[in-house]
């Protein structure tokens, strides 16, 4: 369906969006490029003149490489995960007959009322060595030892899943929302029964949401840094942690740039592939 | 081929709506049969209750005289079109057609001769490989019927399925249905809201209000012989005329009426009482005042709709009659004028 165009320039209604985005975006990641070249300073951001040595050190170093493979890692489980524990439930919510709609939305949005900080420090009272799921597994004999869920990546992957279960939930929710009931009673009709209905109209019809959540929760996962720096700690770091320890800590912005952009462009690679492979070919064109 | 029975079959939503109220219907098969009535009458919760979309509360159902009540609409071996053609926005053509054929496990060779027959049937072979989105209304439609009818089902269920395009393909595709119908010679029930869709497609009309059938009969019949004033009205415009009992001769009673005396089936009513009579608009003609034959009116308005002369007068007494002439002498408001009615078109439908 066609909107009508507001007089005969309606190019020009996009000229405030362009300009936000081109200051708070082009800018400065423009300026996040510029600095990865820059030399290393002592005891000053960075230096005069220019180099590749911030990339040489990334390509050449195991420990950021790592750190960068278990980002990515991480990522892509987190995302895995919200999608199994998402799907079912936006399935759920999505439903036309559904009951306290107002109820359920708020269940799901509820995690989000709650500050991220807040959120995390829960989970380190539940996964800790002394914590609540590990004192109550030993008191009812199920194990001797703490179990490491802190730490380590298990633990950010954990917590990530709820903080991010949202954002998997809410646009496959929509997706399935927006489904013409009539198409399913005429797959019905046609001689398909409940199972076949969610595996050959309703799953492909709520592609769109289950793309745009997998992609919300891989990049949110990739750029976590709260979440990260409280539950991996000193022991595991992920790459947002290591970019702003770069930043703030050792005081290496160039590096720092380096490894963000780094992250950045292959996070977007990951997500191009992703999009590429789901692509909907009755959506587009 | 299917025949449909339908026995005192009732649908009750929540404790009190009252959405179909003990209809029976005999689908003998092959027959187009059309549901006809206003919004709300319970026309869509029958057809949903023949394809098992909606529970039954009581009454029953069967598929020569098998009774599918129970059975689940995968089940029921029927081809559904919708309103707004519920079509697999993420299959082609090609796709939606497949899809019947896929759940029935038709083998692959079969397969496609069947969807190119289907596409040849519903014109839409160059079409194949389109998606929904990339095609006209009509055309969709068009796939909607191919996909219901691919599968070769025992009964063919229509819900108001051209109420969404414009005028002039509504009338295309009102042959086009009817044709098809004819060829495939399946059972279909056809649900709608407009009478000149129910007359010209079906082979029966059933009328419907508040959830019951008011009348069931061929198209002609339902208009001719229309069994009550709501009826009458709801299949056409009508006048109603009061006249009383002059005599009644063996099945034939004579009625008295401002337009002289009507000849019509004598009902279990002695002389003098009141009747009212359907009379059409166009049973009626307007003459000139200077026929001298007729009875006198005066036109109060006069509308031209193309192929009829749309005309109100009202008589001496002041009762306003409708009238629809072909004649192309248009008289204005205010003229005199003689009315001469065709006296076998008038029908009894009640006491006044
Ligand atoms: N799911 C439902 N719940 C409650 N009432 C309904 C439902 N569906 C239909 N009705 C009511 O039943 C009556 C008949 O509806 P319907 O069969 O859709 O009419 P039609 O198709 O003739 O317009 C209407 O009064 C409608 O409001
Ligand atoms: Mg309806």
């Amino acid at each position: 369906m066609q909107t009508a165009s507001p007089g005969n320039r309606p190019y020009l209604l996009l000229l405030p969006a362009a300009i936000l985005l081109i200051v708070f975006m082009a800018i400065p990641y423009l300026n996040i490029l510029v600095t990865s070249f820059r030399n290393p300073g002592q005891g000053t951001p960075y230096a005069d003149g220019y180099t590749l040595m911030n990339y040489a050190r990334i390509f050449s170093s195991p420990l950021y490489q790592g750190q960068l493979f278990n980002t990515l890692w991480i990522g892509i489980v987190t995302t895995f995960a919200t999608l199994v524990i998402g799907l079912p439930v936006a399935f759920q919510l999505g439903r036309a007959d559904l009951r306290w709609r107002g109820l359920a939305y708020g269940i799901v949005l509820s995690p989000l009322l709650v500050g991220i900080v807040i959120r995390s420090y829960g989970w380190t009272i539940l996964l800790g060595n002394n914590g609540v799921i590990n004192r109550t597994l030993i008191n009812l004999g199920l194990t001797e030892y703490p179990l490491p869920l802190m730490y380590n990546s298990l633990g950010i992957i954990i917590a990530l899943v709820h903080v991010f279960l949202p954002f998997m939930i809410l646009p496959i929710m929509s997706a399935v929302q927006s489904i013409d009931p009539a198409v399913v009673s005429a797959a019905r009709s046609l001689g398909a029964g409940r199972a076949t209905v969610i595996r050959r109209i309703l799953l492909p019809l709520a592609m769109p949401g289950i793309q745009a959540g997998c992609i919300l929760v891989f990049v949110l996962s990739l750029s976590a840094y709260v979440t990260p720096a409280m539950i991996g700690g000193l022991r595991v770091k992920t790459m947002a942690v290591t970019v702003v320890d770069a930043l703030l800590d050792t005081f290496q912005w160039p590096l720092g740039a380096a490894l963000a952009l780094m992250l950045s462009a292959i996070g977007a690679v990951i997500v191009m592939i992703f999009a590429r492979a789901t692509r909907m070919k009755w959506k587009v064109g | 081929m299917t025949k449909v029975t339908i026995r005192n079959l009732t649908k009750i939503y929540g404790q009190a709506i009252k959405a179909v109220d003990s209809i029976s219907l005999e689908i003998p098969s092959g027959e187009f049969v059309s549901l006809l009535g206003p919004s709300g009458c319970g026309k869509t919760t029958t057809l949903k209750m023949l394809a098992g979309f909606e529970s039954v509360t009581s009454g029953s159902i069967a598929f020569d005289g098998d009774d599918v009540v129970a059975v689940p609409p995968e089940g029921r071996d029927i081809g559904m079109v919708f309103q707004n053609y519920a079509l697999f926005p993420h299959m082609t053509v090609r796709g939606n057609l497949a899809f019947g054929l896929e759940m029935r496990k038709v083998p692959k060779a079969e397969m496609q001769r069947r969807i190119d027959a289907t596409l040849d049937l519903v014109q839409l072979g160059p079409y194949a490989d389109r998606y929904p989105r990339q095609l006209s209304g009509g055309q969709q439609q068009r796939v909607a019927i191919g996909r219901a009818l691919v599968i070769e089902p025992r009964i063919l269920l229509l819900d108001e399925p051209l109420a969404n395009l414009d005028a002039k393909l509504r009338e295309e595709m009102r042959v086009f249905i009817r044709d098809l119908q004819r060829r495939v010679g399946i059972t279909t029930v056809y649900v709608t809201h407009d009478q000149a869709e129910a007359m010209t497609m079906s082979d029966r009309v059933v009328v419907m209000f508040g959830g019951k059938i008011a009348q069931q009969a061929p198209p002609s019949d339902i208009y001719d012989y229309p069994v009550s004033r709501e009826v009458a009205g709801f299949v056409g415009q009508v006048n109603f005329i009061d006249g009383f009992v002059a005599s009644v001769d063996g099945d034939l009673a004579c009625i008295e009426t401002p337009f002289g005396p009507a000849e019509v089936p004598a009902k279990t009513r002695g002389r003098g009482s009141a009747v009212t009579l359907a009379l059409r608009p166009e049973a009626i003609d307007i003459v000139p005042d200077t026929a001298g034959h007729g009875i006198p009116a005066t036109v109060v308005s006069s509308y031209f709709s193309g192929a009829i002369l749309d005309y109100t007068l009202a008589m001496a007494d002041g009762t306003k009659v409708d009238v629809k002439t072909i004649a192309r002498t248009r008289f204005e408001p205010g003229a005199q004028v003689r009315l001469s009615v065709d006296a076998h078109r008038f029908w009894p439908i009640e006491a006044a």
